[in-house]
């Protein structure tokens, strides 16, 4: 399995316009395209996963995540905002890099969590928030993932 | 949407996010990854659910704990007219999807409340 079959160009915002955590994951959950309402499902169970504890990992990196019924496969989506965004992260630093993932409660290949751990992975290796800062367009994220094989 | 059958859409995705905890296979990447407190995350999440489960009209509340006993899963999609519970075709008016949710409805074969993805 690879990191990069899950993203598309098309999901990738590299200047995300939200100026909180609430607005960028909205801004995010739309690149899926749902309608309105299950956009809104998607939005309240991300807070409530949220409330549990913040998904902001450190250096810059976030992972919100949540399963739901209102996609019918999983769905990732990446998200810069260079001037960064109070995301209660665990080091309490800025989030300027937002990966989100939303899977059905049952999938058949069962990929989630793999998904999430190598996001985790990716996100921990030490030269990655320079590469994220210093993409200039949605492909060189494709070519990113590409060059470290995942 | 109908209102109650987003409150059960909220109840069992709330519900599958405290099996992942509570059955072990998210407790090592919530606890170490995120640090989350596990039981501190179950404790919230039941919070939430009996709230939300309160809000939940007479008859619905009946017919959902009748399948949470059984251990079934309350809400299913259904894709292409099949029930993703029971895998059966289900009768699906000429409305759009919106307008099918706009109902409460259940499988006539195995009961189970439908959410229409399409």
């Amino acid at each position: 399995m690879l990191l990069r079959e899950f993203f598309s160009p098309d999901t990738v915002r590299l200047d995300l316009e939200a100026e909180t955590k609430d607005d960028a994951l909205k801004e995010l959950v739309s690149v899926f395209g749902l309608d309105e309402k299950s956009e809104g499902i998607l939005f309240k169970m991300l807070k409530r996963r949220e409330n549990l504890g913040s998904t902001g990992i450190g250096r810059g990196i976030a992972i919100p995540h949540c399963r739901s019924l209102v996609v019918n496969r999983l769905r990732v989506a990446f998200g810069r905002k260079a001037s960064g965004l109070d995301f209660k992260a665990i080091d309490e630093k800025p989030v300027r890099y937002i990966f989100l993932i939303v899977a059905p409660p049952l999938e058949v290949s069962n990929q989630y969590l793999p998904v999430l751990g190598k996001i985790a992975q990716f996100g921990k290796e030490a030269d990655v928030p320079d590469a994220l800062a210093g993409l200039e367009t949605p492909d060189d994220f494709m070519a990113l993932l590409e060059s470290k094989g995942i | 949407m109908h209102p109650q059958l987003e409150l059960l859409l909220e109840i069992q995705d709330l519900r599958t996010q405290r099996g992942g905890l509570a059955d072990g296979t998210l407790t090592d990447v919530e606890s170490d990854v995120f640090a989350v407190s596990i039981e501190d995350a179950i404790e919230a999440l039941d919070e939430k659910v009996a709230e939300l489960e309160s809000r939940l009209h007479d008859d619905v509340r009946q017919r959902y704990r009748m399948m949470t006993a059984k251990g079934m899963r309350v809400v299913v999609p259904v894709l292409n007219g099949i029930c993703y519970g029971c895998f059966m075709a289900v009768a699906t008016a000429k409305a759009s999807v919106h307008d099918r949710n706009a109902r409460v409805e259940s499988c006539e074969h195995c009961g189970r409340f439908l959410y229409h993805l399409d």
